[in-house]
């Protein structure tokens, strides 16, 4: 499992604001094999940075990405989605058990 | 699979961007009968600045909506238009001219389908996007635009990051530093680049407020509350380099002076996890370019700027421009400009200045409603061109701000040593698009988006030539990644 997908132990600097807002009942997408929780209306970004994942993905050349428009400009928060390459988090809604493969931090630590 | 609508769909008017431009055009043609369809890549109508919650979050609205009225009264008209067709989730990525019928043709790809729209006019009113700065560090994780910042807090209500550095030069920044103190983070400082106004400075820009007090008293209540908080609002003071082990831990900011060059000997860092980057706008015109539109260099307006006339037209038949792609003139302006070129494809249907039988009146309607909107244009333009005068950002000294390893291009990862080393190379070369062949800086997923103005600087300074001479990267089909398969779907014009 990623360092940084589901660390329970560290708690993210990004939070769900629980202010003036409610959600419908939550569901899963799955991230790197490991269920996560979000909730419909969310993007994929939105439920990685939620569930702590700081690093979406890694460039040819080894560097760390993660979102920075968050508007499907810069394509940083690209990650894989059901098996296609190289999708927009940003731009994607979660629907249950979408599978999600983020970098997998394993190798650089 | 791929599933293909082997039928062209025939509109009036198709509309690419769902912001205040593109509804605002949609829904003046809808109302005098014009058969529409607005295709945006979001999952809902407002565009960046009226973005809104998920339908399935129960929230309150945008706060955008009681800075700007029209923008309530415009999503509540585009709910419930009838015939309008939307087609969100889907990316406008080409336009071709059929040699046969003169009729425009934009080929859109969804999740599921793609297809070929046809109309007599196409707007573009594909809205701008945050300037990208490419200082030593920007690529770290937690270093975000200013608008992504906002948008994750704002439609998706959620914070991402808790101990912010907001650096940049625009007044979008004050908004997000209120919106991050109310979602509970930290704001460590809001470093503008530009110094402190003067007095006489200040009321100079005076005369084209009048008529804007909501907004200036917003304003008001915003600087009050960063007060209250706390929270240092530091003028000529910039983002230097953000760093970091893989994600962000510090933010380096330096002292200024008046042209936005460091002062040596004024750095502090401060330790954040996230830094948020306002430094303007650049207008997303890649579409226009790629449909054969002429562009203008106005770097206070968005970089290149998509050149119109009176009525929104472009040079290229049938193609019509509104909102930021015109130049980045806010959203009041954006939804003007939206209405002239909605008005305009109406004209075209109704036949013009010699109405078809049985259009008189509706020809005299639009011809009153065009003067109306021509005169709104008109006071808003003050207040606009005011605006953007005093927040300008200076292109030439954050393109300074790249080191020698600083990517340049994000995508190819192209460092400025790179850049610069082949412009020192080949002093021939004085085209920005001689650069991106050799240096690959604009080949990669963003396709420029992120390092053509950095390239264009860099060029710039090294041929000591101004920015407007050396050219803008061409825009390509498809102007946004799409599966080839979506390509191939498609029976597209030669």
């Amino acid at each position: 499992m990623t360092r940084n997908a589901l660390a329970a132990s560290r708690s993210p600097d990004a939070a769900r604001l629980t202010d003036g807002v409610t959600r419908p009942a939550p569901i899963h997408i799955v991230v790197n094999g490991q269920p996560v929780p979000c909730y419909p209306g969310e993007t994929v970004a939105t439920a990685l940075l939620a569930a702590g994942v700081q690093v979406f993905r890694r460039t040819a050349g080894g560097q760390p990405r993660a979102p920075v428009c968050n508007m499907g400009v810069c394509f940083d928060c690209l990650v894989g989605i059901d098996g296609r390459t190289n999708q927009r988090s940003c731009m994607v809604r979660v629907t249950d058990g979408l599978q999600i493969e983020v970098a997998d931090d394993e190798d650089k630590s | 699979m791929m599933k293909t609508n082997p039928e062209t769909a025939r509109h009036d008017l198709i509309v690419v961007g769902a912001g205040p431009a593109g509804l605002s055009a949609a829904l003046t043609a809808a109302r005098y009968g014009l058969k529409v369809v607005v295709v945006d890549e979001q999952h809902d109508a407002g565009g960046q600045v009226f973005r809104q919650s998920p339908r399935s979050f129960e929230a309150r609205p945008n706060a955008a909506l009681r800075t700007y009225p029209f923008g309530a009264e415009l999503l509540a008209q585009a709910r419930n238009a009838p015939g309008i067709e939307w087609r969100f989730g889907s990316v406008a990525w080409g336009v071709f001219h059929g040699a046969d019928d003169g009729r425009v043709k934009l080929a859109v790809s969804g999740d599921e389908q793609s297809c070929l729209f046809e109309g007599r006019h196409l707007l573009v009113a594909t809205g701008a996007y945050d300037l990208p700065v490419a200082f030593p560090g920007w690529t770290l994780p937690g270093v975000m635009s200013a608008g992504g910042a906002q948008t994750f807090i704002k439609s998706q209500h959620l914070r991402p990051g808790k101990r912010y550095v907001l650096a940049g030069s625009h007044p979008l920044l004050l908004v997000l530093a209120e919106q991050l103190l109310d979602a509970g983070a930290e704001v460590l400082e809001v470093a503008i680049a530009r110094p402190r106004p003067g007095f006489g400075e200040l009321l100079s820009h005076l005369k084209a407020l009048s008529g804007h007090a909501g907004l200036i008293g917003q304003l008001g209540k915003t600087l009050a509350r960063l007060r209250a908080a706390g929270v240092p609002l530091r003028f000529g003071t910039m983002v230097s380099r953000a760093e970091g082990t893989d994600t962000l831990q510090q933010v380096v900011l330096t002292d200024v002076d008046a042209d936005w060059t460091p002062i040596a000997g004024t750095e502090r860092t401060l330790r954040a996890d996230s830094l948020a980057i306002g430094y303007g706008l650049l207008a997303s015109t890649e579409l226009a370019r790629q449909a054969g539109c002429e562009v203008r260099w106005a770097p206070a307006e968005g970089g290149w700027i998509v050149r119109h006339d009176a009525r929104m037209r472009t040079n290229v038949k049938g193609v019509l421009v509104a909102g930021e792609p015109a130049g980045v003139g806010g959203a009041e302006l954006a939804h003007l400009q939206g209405r002239l070129a909605g008005l305009t494809a109406v004209d075209e249907v109704i036949g013009g200045a010699m109405p078809a039988v049985g259009h008189e009146a509706a020809h005299e309607a639009v011809a009153l409603e065009r003067a109306a909107t021509e005169a709104s244009i008109r006071a808003a333009r003050g207040f606009t061109d005011s605006v953007v005068r005093f927040f300008a950002p200076r292109l030439d000294a954050l393109a300074n701000l790249a080191a020698g390893d600083t990517l340049v291009c994000r995508c190819e990862e192209v460092t400025a040593d790179t850049v610069r080393g082949f412009i020192a190379d080949n002093e021939h070369v004085s085209d920005v698009n001689s650069v991106k062949l050799a240096c690959r800086t604009g080949m990669g997923f963003c396709q420029g988006r992120y390092c053509q103005h950095t390239t264009a600087h860099l060029l710039a300074q090294a041929r000591g030539r101004d920015v407007s001479e050396l050219g803008v990267f061409r825009a390509q089909v498809p102007v946004k990644p799409v599966p080839l398969a979506s390509i191939a779907a498609l029976k597209l014009p030669d």
